[in-house]
This record gives C-alpha cells, sequence and structure tokens, in this order.
C-alpha cells in the first residue's frame, strides 16, 4: 500500500508541475495581445508570427493543464446530490466514472487523434498564413498532450479514489504542494475562489 | 423502435448522469461515446463519423475568439485579488448614505461597474457581501432588500459586456448563424461576433440597473424602515465637498480607465474583443501592481503616461514604419513614439514584477491556466456530444419539435427559455451554452430570431435562473460570504423582487428587440 502511494504521490507531483509550468503561457498570452496591438496600431505592424505564438499559447494551455485541473478537482461537477455524498458514495462515483467516461475519452481521443497528428508531422504541416509559424504539427501534438496528462492525473485520481473504497477515510485531495499559489494574505479571495471557475 | 429515439434517449441519459457529479466533460464525452456504440451496433450511426473529433478538437484549440476567454479571465482575477471593488463600494457608501436607499443604490452603482470591467461574477457577489451587507444591516436595512440587491448587482456581470458568458455565446451564434444563414440559402447573411453581442446587451444591462434602481428608489420611499438613512458620522459630516469628490474619484478612476479602454475600443470598433482582453488585463495588472506595490508607483504612472503619450501622437502623426518617405518632424515623433513604446514595455514588465513580488501574480495565473483547462475539457465533451448527437439525427428531432409548436418563434423561444431556465438551476452556464445553444440556436435564427437579440435573451435568461432559490449559484455565494444572522430565508425571499425585475427585463426585450438590436447595428453597420 505504501508503495501505492508512494507512485500516486509522484504522479500528482508531476501532474502539479506540468500543469504549473504551462500555466504561465496564459500570462505570455496577455503581455503578447497587448504588444502586437501597441505594434499594429502604432506603428501599423502586424506580425503574422508574433500572433500566432498567442494562438499556440494557448492551444498548450488548454491542452497541458487538464491533468492539474482534475488533481485539484476544478473539473466542473454538478455538486447538488455530489456534495452531500458520504466519501464513500463520492469515491464509487470517481472510480466508476474514470472506468466508464474519462478512459473511453481518452481511448477515442488518443486513436482517432494519432493518425491526424501523424499524418501533420509527416508534411511538417505549416501555418496557413503566409509568414506565419511553422510548426502547425507541434501545436496538434497537444492533442496527444492532452490525453497523456490527462492519462496520468487519472491513473492517480482513480487509485485515490479506490484506496478509500477498499481502506475507506476520506479522499484525500492534493497534498498542499501540488495546488495552485495559495492566495496572498488575509484577503477574502479564499472565500471569493471562483468556485469551480463560475465567472 | 429504440433506435428511432436514441437522440432523446442521449440526451436524457446525460442530464440523469451528469447528477452524479462526475466531471461533467467526462461523462458528456463518455455517454456520446457509449451511445455511438450503441447506435453503431443498431445501425443508426457509423463510428467512422468519430473520425471528425480532431478535427474538432484543433478547431477549439485554434479558435481566436475564445482566446478573449483566459485573458478577460486573468483580467477578472487579478481586478479581484486588488480590492478595486472594495475601495470603490467603500467610498461610494461614505458618499451616498444620507440618501434615501443610498447604500443599496451604491451597491447597485458598484455591480455596474464591476460588470463593466471584469465580468467575474461570484466575485463581485462574494465582495459586496463581505462590505456592504454590514454596513447596509448595521444601518437598519431589511436583510432581504440588501440581499437581493446584492445578488442581482452582482450577477449583472453576465449581462454587461464584456462578459466571459458572452464571449462563449457569441463564439457558438455565431457558428449557428453561419449554418441558418447556410440552410436557408441567403449566402450574404450578416455574420455576427463576440463585438456585436457585446454591443447588443450594453443597453439591455442597463435597462436592468435602471429597473433595480427604480425598485429600490420606490421601496425605500414607500416603506423607510426597509431602508433607514443613518445619522452622518462625525467623519462624514465634517466632509467638504472637495474631499468627497477625491474620494469618488479614488474609488471611481480604476474600474472607469479600464472600462473606457476595454468597453470603449471594443465598441468603437477599434480592437476586437481579444485584443481588448489583451490590453484590459495589461491595464488590470498596472492597476493591481501600483495597490501592491506603492514603491513602483511612479514607473506604473510613467508607463500610463506614455501609453497616452502615444495616443495623442498616433492621433496627429502617420507612424506607419513600413515605408521610407518619413519628412523631418514624423522623423522626430517616430523616435519618441519608439521611446515611449520602450517605457510602456518597462512599465509592464515592472507591474508584472511588483506583482510576482507580492505574491499575486502565480496565484492569478494558476488560477487562469486550471479553469483555461477546464473549459477546453468541456468543450471537447460538448463536440464529441454534438457530433453524436447530429448523428443520429437529434438535430431534426429538435427541429421538428420546436416547430410543431404552437406559436411559431415565440412559442420555440417561450419553451427554449424555460428549458435554459431550469437547466440554469442544475448546470453551469458552460454546458448551457456549448450543449444547448448549438442544437437549438440554428433552428431558432431560421425561425426568424436575430442572433443578437437571441443571445442577450439568453444572457439575461441565465443570469434569472443563476438568483433564483433553491440552486441559484448567486445564493450559494451570496451564503458563504453573509453573517450567519441573515437567514437563507431572508437571502430566498430577498431575490424574488428581483426575479421579478429580471422577468420585467425580459418582457421588454423581447418586445422591443431594438434595445438589444439598435446599438450594434449603430456602431457596426458602417
Amino acid at each position: 500500500m505504501r508503495t501505492l502511494d508512494r507512485i500516486v504521490g509522484l504522479l500528482d507531483a508531476l501532474t502539479a508541475w506540468i500543469g504549473r509550468a504551462f500555466s504561465w503561457l496564459t500570462l505570455f498570452m496577455v503581455l503578447m495581445t497587448f504588444a502586437n496591438v501597441v505594434l499594429r496600431y502604432v506603428f501599423g505592424l502586424s506580425i503574422v508570427a508574433a500572433y500566432e505564438t498567442v494562438v499556440y499559447a494557448f492551444g498548450i494551455v488548454l491542452t497541458g493543464v487538464a491533468g492539474w485541473t482534475l488533481l485539484t478537482d476544478q473539473h466542473v461537477r454538478i455538486d447538488v446530490f455530489y456534495g452531500r455524498m458520504s466519501g464513500r458514495a463520492q469515491a464509487w462515483v470517481n472510480v466508476v466514472g474514470t472506468v466508464i467516461f474519462l478512459v473511453p475519452l481518452l481511448y477515442v481521443v488518443a486513436s482517432r487523434s494519432w493518425g491526424y497528428v501523424g499524418r501533420s508531422w509527416k508534411m511538417r504541416e505549416t501555418s496557413n498564413e503566409i509568414a506565419g509559424l511553422d510548426y502547425l504539427y507541434v501545436l496538434k501534438s497537444f492533442m496527444l498532450v492532452f490525453v497523456v496528462v490527462l492519462a496520468i492525473q487519472g491513473l492517480a485520481f482513480f487509485l485515490r479514489n479506490l484506496r478509500v473504497l477498499i481502506l475507506g477515510g476520506e479522499i484525500r485531495g492534493p497534498a498542499p504542494g501540488n495546488l495552485p499559489a495559495p492566495p496572498p494574505g488575509e484577503d477574502m479571495a479564499g472565500a471569493a475562489q471562483p468556485e469551480r471557475g463560475r465567472p | 423502435m429504440i433506435a428511432e429515439f436514441l437522440e432523446l434517449a442521449l440526451f436524457l441519459s446525460i442530464f440523469v448522469l451528469i447528477l452524479f457529479g462526475f466531471p461533467v466533460a467526462f461523462t458528456l464525452a463518455g455517454t456520446a461515446l457509449a451511445f455511438a456504440v450503441l447506435g453503431d451496433w443498431l445501425g443508426v450511426f457509423q463510428l467512422r463519423q468519430l473520425n471528425f473529433l480532431p478535427q474538432r478538437i484543433f478547431a477549439i484549440m485554434s479558435n481566436e475568439v475564445l482566446i478573449a476567454a483566459p485573458m478577460f479571465i486573468f483580467m477578472g482575477l487579478v481586478l479581484e485579488r486588488s480590492r478595486i471593488a472594495a475601495d470603490l463600494l467603500t467610498s461610494m457608501a461614505k458618499l451616498f448614505r444620507g440618501m434615501r436607499g443610498g447604500l443599496a443604490l451604491s451597491v447597485v452603482v458598484v455591480g455596474m461597474l464591476m460588470a463593466a470591467s471584469t465580468g467575474i461574477v461570484g466575485a463581485t457577489v462574494v465582495t459586496m457581501g463581505l462590505i456592504a451587507l454590514p454596513v447596509m444591516l448595521r444601518a437598519g436595512y431589511d436583510p432581504r432588500l440588501a440581499t437581493g440587491t446584492i445578488c442581482a448587482s452582482g450577477t449583472l456581470g453576465q449581462v454587461i459586456p464584456p462578459s466571459i458568458v458572452l464571449v462563449f455565446l457569441g463564439d457558438v451564434l455565431t457558428y449557428a448563424n453561419q449554418q441558418a444563414n447556410l440552410k436557408s440559402g441567403n449566402f450574404a447573411g450578416k455574420s455576427v461576433g463576440v463585438g456585436d453581442l457585446f454591443a447588443g446587451s450594453l443597453i439591455p444591462g442597463l435597462v436592468l440597473v435602471g429597473l433595480y434602481a427604480l425598485y429600490i428608489m420606490i421601496v425605500a420611499w414607500a416603506r423607510p424602515a426597509m431602508a433607514p438613512v443613518p445619522p452622518p458620522t462625525a467623519e462624514e459630516a465634517a466632509m467638504t465637498p472637495g474631499a468627497r469628490l477625491r474620494l469618488l474619484a479614488h474609488g471611481l478612476l480604476p474600474p472607469g480607465i479600464l472600462i473606457v479602454a476595454v468597453l470603449g475600443s471594443i465598441l468603437s470598433g477599434i480592437a476586437t474583443p481579444t485584443e481588448a482582453a489583451g490590453v484590459g488585463a495589461v491595464g488590470a495588472l498596472m492597476l493591481a501592481a501600483m495597490r501592491a506595490r506603492p514603491g513602483f508607483a511612479p514607473v506604473l504612472r510613467a508607463g500610463v503616461a506614455a501609453a497616452l503619450g502615444l495616443m495623442v501622437i498616433n492621433g496627429f502623426f502617420d507612424l506607419l514604419i513600413l515605408r521610407d518617405d518619413f519628412s523631418g518632424l514624423e522623423r522626430v515623433m517616430l523616435r519618441l513614439a519608439f521611446a515611449l513604446t520602450g517605457l510602456v514595455a518597462v512599465a509592464v514588465l515592472a507591474a508584472c514584477w511588483a506583482l510576482h513580488s507580492a505574491r499575486q501574480l502565480a496565484p492569478v495565473v494558476q488560477q487562469t491556466g486550471l479553469i483555461t483547462a477546464m473549459i477546453f475539457a468541456v468543450l471537447v465533451g460538448a463536440s464529441l456530444f454534438a457530433l453524436v448527437f447530429r448523428g443520429l439525427g437529434g438535430e431534426e428531432t429538435v427541429h421538428h419539435m420546436l416547430e410543431s409548436l404552437p406559436g411559431g418563434l415565440t412559442g420555440a423561444m417561450i419553451f427554449v427559455m424555460l428549458l435554459m431556465f431550469v437547466m440554469g438551476f442544475f448546470l453551469d452556464f458552460l454546458e448551457i451554452i456549448f450543449i444547448l445553444v448549438p442544437i437549438v440556436g440554428p433552428i431558432l435564427i431560421l425561425m426568424g430570431a436575430g442572433p443578437v437579440w437571441l443571445g442577450v435573451m439568453i444572457a439575461v435568461n441565465l443570469q434569472t435562473s443563476f438568483l433564483t432559490p433553491p440552486f441559484g449559484f448567486a445564493l450559494f455565494f451570496l451564503r458563504g460570504a453573509a453573517p450567519a444572522s441573515v437567514r437563507t430565508m431572508d437571502i430566498y425571499r430577498g431575490v424574488l423582487p428581483f426575479i421579478g425585475l429580471q422577468l420585467v427585463g425580459l418582457a421588454l426585450i423581447a418586445l422591443f428587440p431594438a434595445l438589444a438590436t439598435w446599438l450594434p447595428d449603430y456602431l457596426f453597420s458602417k
């Protein structure tokens, strides 16, 4: 059991590390968009490649952070009933859901996009725009990254919940090191945390 | 027999299954896949159709409209942590508490301004619940009036642009509109974008603000006991008009600048919503940095001044640099513009550094990443669902059903609005927008609904749904922030009149579509 916990811990740490690293691309998107706006409206310069870096960053954040979102339980759930269930019932939902919902999804995305991404690599697919970024095949590969990060965390998630089913107890949340940075100081952000991402 | 109703069974199964609480994105996808296999087995679906999935996913990843969403979220999170709403609320309350119903009116105005500068709803409700509610209760306000005002004003962010709800809705409706145009053979049909929806929802949003304010004034006048006027404190009595003005400016300036920068640039057609989101996010970074690290203020102010200077120079001189016929003065101005641009860049980086050193940047960045990935997962699930639902012939079924309702478009709209209203009790706006709107949108537009009008109706309807007890999520947010002395029943009963006002607003927009369509037509028809 201790080995299992260690494996889950490792998977969690890996997930959090990947998610946290990719998250910084959101700041890049903001700064790059701003720079593009200044260049376009002041100097009449529009650099297609610079603009496309924002699109790439967006595609990478979308896919690359998905595992961390599962780890921190931020994938939106309808918690009208789930929120009132016992820890054991919640673990049942998670274990069964992973097997019948998440695994088929990952299988289908992986199997269908393997050829799609492969074709893109074979012809080293480039941007549709002249002077765009010529790494479209890299961006498309992030579809598979989505599958991989979700598979890594999906496995940890499954084991974590299975542990509750077998040994009882509550579902342990991620270790503090795997959570997003805590809100600073005394402010009320804790309560204002956009619960499950509801803007 | 079963095969004929497979699409309806899919729809119903999803609504039963997501109630178990497994993440919606995966439940959607998994259920759709199960039905795809079943449909294939029964001969009404071909698994080959799933080969379209990678293209759909990649279309989401490279969707230029959706790029605006993480940046608006980023902006909202920065503002949420910078206490701008709190400051505004405090100064407004100090100024207007002497007026009859003044505190409640302050809440409405702050709700409107925060809605126009961010669009993150939960944060506004919580902030006002923590700051304004205790003040109102101490002043002797009826808890029902106080909580209702806060819930309604705090959810305005969904309707008043720039709102994230409207970004997604705009994206979905753009596609729905294209489909409707294709089907009706109207190849020259007007395209509709997020900018149109932003412009379209501005007046209806203000109408709602007006309705709230009117209601509060009437209540305060007819039942003074519900909204008593507290005697001014010594500090307030001693305030000079100049001091009052400064206080107001201190609170109003930051959101004011952001509103002008973001909404102004979109509505005047200078910037796309995506560009405006980037500019707004940088603006929010600067404002937050000034508050978090006052030591950096000189650099940041210089940066803002440089940005304004750039705009001025740009207004008078042609700075397009891809040419070589510069006059002497233009050459000087170009150099100046380079210098100013450098200054802006330094200030923006300084703002990032200041926030980072105040430990405020990482939480924002990480939260934005998490929310963005969450939304993507829902989109993947929803597009898989749409693929299977369409493949099973669901679109025709819905089409026939909506057309067979009595009353034509009106009947269909009432049905769809009621359906969304009820779905809003259980579902997030994301699922409603990505599951339901793509199915019913093209049909309603074909039946004669204007896309902008439809979008505004949906946005106001969803806002109402999120206010409605017992499931409305605004109520949960306020419950979390309100003191224990406020009973949950007070909150439930407090929002009832505001739900009535929402319905009045909806009816007004339904009867006078020009409320939604006039501004975008006026702004963007040139």
